[in-house]
């Protein structure tokens, strides 16, 4: 259950009471510096003090970032192996020509760029996974609120995440059930079980729906959701961390823009 | 006894391409009463229970809240589902919002209440239902109890005349169940009216004031509890059990252990019948004292002190709020319910108790144990701990 358990490690992590605004312009600000930044020390500076940030302050078990992250990285080196290989330039390193039509080459430039790409994936990754695993949902909507999001987006918002884990327990109590019956126990099975799976939870989705209006109506809905008023209010102390981390960061940028691998 | 708040006149509803699930029903419930609605899986107890809110309306028949004919217009039915709290069987289908606090807040927000009368009324019932601090927790890392006790909160943060609900103990374990049944007396204590359903007998007998037996959509007895469960050919036509206590006083009397006249509602009444049977015109055994103390204003350190002075008294608390205490302390409790009839058990054998508990519930333990003094003769002493 991969969404209860980044909701759960949010929940429970140790940076829980710092703002969200302030965990919100550490992960928009290091994306944004990532996508500036023309060298690959400044994102991987950034991802670094990030998962220190992760490990260190938010107490997340490494184990657990590891797993969050390897997911995401076998796509990026995926990407960026293609990057290298076809992207060309100037200046070939080595070059294969296994068909008149398809040529794969490595050169200075497209070393250059496969490495600034990771290293901008890499960076971008740390920062969204710091978020999703200090900040829980609940205090980004929270945030949403404050910044204008409109209310049915947000009502609408809000509605889908209580659902979704309602969804996923009957889900994972359904595939069990089936698991225990032997199902998926061959292609054809699993295939079988995936659609009577499907078909169940989507039924189950749709009495939960009717159920959700019922209990609405019941307490005199008339469509309005309450949001509490209060929110981690910004400290002088992790505002001024922010603030240094953000500024350092931006400097690296700035100072290692022309430094490449090779 | 008060006015009657609900009624219902020969209601009938037969569902779409259905069997008919109420068949000609007639009842009535008054202010402050605590009434069980007890039926075998079927028997169309949740399918009465929603006609209460007009979430079903009746086919024929007419229901009466305040004496006045439920109407089944859009306002009409806001006004109604106001006063009349529904909560429902499954907790998980009835909390809507993505935390504790965004969900008890949903129906004082729908009402229209101000932003602080919102925020009051959610630390009132979170505070009721025991749960002051959880509502910033999303509710899927919350337990069944739990959750009950957030669909409750829910309800009451809308203060409704009327306490509605569905098989309130179903899956709850049994410290669960309990937990929920003393929140009821809590509430009833408190004077607010409940039904609710249930086709645990056990939970219903001691509980309720009045019982009303349902099958088949159609009422077989209305009647006191313990006339209601008292007929075995009825109960078992019900396709119910004779509550255990019940059933081992009639044992108990048939051997002449257990006097007869009025059937026991409790484990202290039963106690009492046989004490009377038995001792015949023995003298009793010196009784143990009861002390009370209201945790409200007594401090932490004078609680400790007052128990290191009685070493080995047997704890019990009542409400929420003091067993809350209680963990706080970490005193570990004797008794969690039916506290003042555990305690009065205890004194009968010769032991002294203590009760922790707050405000206005100390008067209710002197009035309960005065009253059982006067029906027994035992000298039961109820005494008040230093700062109570």
């Amino acid at each position: 259950m991969y969404e209860e358990l980044l909701e759960d490690i949010a929940q429970g992590n140790a940076l829980r009471e710092v703002s969200p605004y302030l965990k919100l312009a550490v992960a928009l600000g290091s994306i944004l510096l990532c996508l500036l930044s023309e060298s690959f020390v400044a994102p991987l500076a950034m991802a670094l003090l990030l998962s220190l940030g992760v490990l260190l302050l938010a107490r997340v078990d490494p184990r657990t970032y590891a797993a969050l992250f390897a997911a995401p990285l076998s796509f990026a080196l995926v990407s960026v192996g293609v990057i290298l290989l076809l992207s060309g330039g100037a200046d070939p390193l080595w070059g294969w020509q296994p068909l008149p039509w398809l040529s794969v080459s490595l050169t200075r430039e497209s070393i250059n760029e496969g490495i600034l790409v990771l290293s901008r994936m890499i960076g971008g990754m740390s920062a969204l996974i710091f978020l999703a695993v200090t900040t829980p949902m609940t205090d980004l909507f929270l945030v949403m609120r404050r910044c204008g999001i409109p209310e049915p987006v947000l009502d609408l918002a809000m509605m889908i995440y209580r659902a979704i884990f309602l969804i996923l327990d009957q889900l994972v109590q359904t595939y069990q059930a089936q698991r225990m019956r032997l199902g998926y126990s061959s292609f054809g099975e699993s295939i079988r079980s995936l659609s009577t799976l499907c078909g169940s939870v989507f039924i189950g989705s749709w009495i939960a729906g009717e159920d959700l209006v019922r209990a609405m109506d019941a307490r005199c809905s008339a469509g309005k959701f309450a949001m509490p008023g209060d929110i981690q209010p910004v400290r002088a102390g992790p505002c001024l961390a922010v603030s240094a981390f953000l500024t350092m960061s931006a400097l690296l940028v700035a100072i290692t823009g022309s430094i490449t691998v090779i | 006894m008060g006015s009657i708040i609900l009624e219902a006149r020969d209601v009938r509803y037969r569902y779409p391409r259905g069997m008919e699930a109420i068949r000609g029903i007639s009842f009535h419930v008054r202010r402050g009463e605590r009434v069980a609605l007890v039926g075998p899986n079927g028997a169309g107890k949740s399918t009465l229970l929603l006609m209460f809110n007009g979430m079903i309306r009746p086919d024929s028949g007419i229901l009466l809240f305040d004496n006045e004919p439920l109407a089944y217009d859009r306002d009409s039915l806001r006004r109604l589902r106001r006063r009349v709290g529904f909560v429902f069987q499954n907790p998980d289908r009835q909390i809507i919002a993505p935390t504790v606090w965004q969900d008890v807040a949903f129906g004082p927000t729908n009402l229209g209440l101000s932003e602080e009368q919102v925020r009051a009324a959610v630390e009132g019932a979170l505070g009721a239902v025991g749960l002051a601090g959880f509502g910033r927790r999303p509710p899927h890392q919350l337990s069944s109890g739990e959750k009950k006790r957030v669909a409750m909160a829910g309800v009451l943060a809308m203060d409704p005349d009327l306490l509605v609900l569905d098989e309130p103990t179903n899956n709850l374990d049994p410290a669960g169940s309990e937990d929920i049944m003393e929140l009821l007396d809590e509430l009833g204590e408190k004077g607010k009216t409940i039904f609710i359903s249930t086709h645990d007998v056990e939970l219903a007998y001691p509980w309720a004031d009045r019982v009303i037996l349902l099958r088949a959509g159609e009422i077989l007895q209305e009647d006191s509890p313990e006339v209601a469960f008292g007929d075995p050919d009825l109960v078992r036509r019900a396709r119910l059990s004779v509550p255990a206590l019940l059933e081992l006083h009639r044992e108990l009397e048939r051997r002449g252990l257990s006097s007869p006249g009025r059937r026991p509602r409790t484990v202290l009444d039963l106690v009492r019948s046989v004490e009377q049977a038995t001792r015949g015109g023995g003298a009793r055994p010196p009784c143990g004292a009861i002390h009370v103390c209201n945790v409200d204003v007594t401090g932490r350190e004078a609680l400790a002190r007052w128990l290191s002075a009685h070493d080995g008294i047997s704890i019990g608390a009542m409400g929420t709020r003091a067993k809350q205490r209680a963990a706080g302390d970490g005193l570990p409790l004797d008794f969690s319910y039916g506290v003042i009839d555990k305690c009065m058990l205890s004194a009968l054998n010769g032991r002294s108790s203590l009760i922790l508990t707050v405000g206005g519930m100390v008067a209710q333990v002197e009035q309960r144990v005065a009253r059982f003094r006067e029906e027994s003769g035992a000298a039961i002493d109820v005494r008040r701990v230093e700062g109570a």
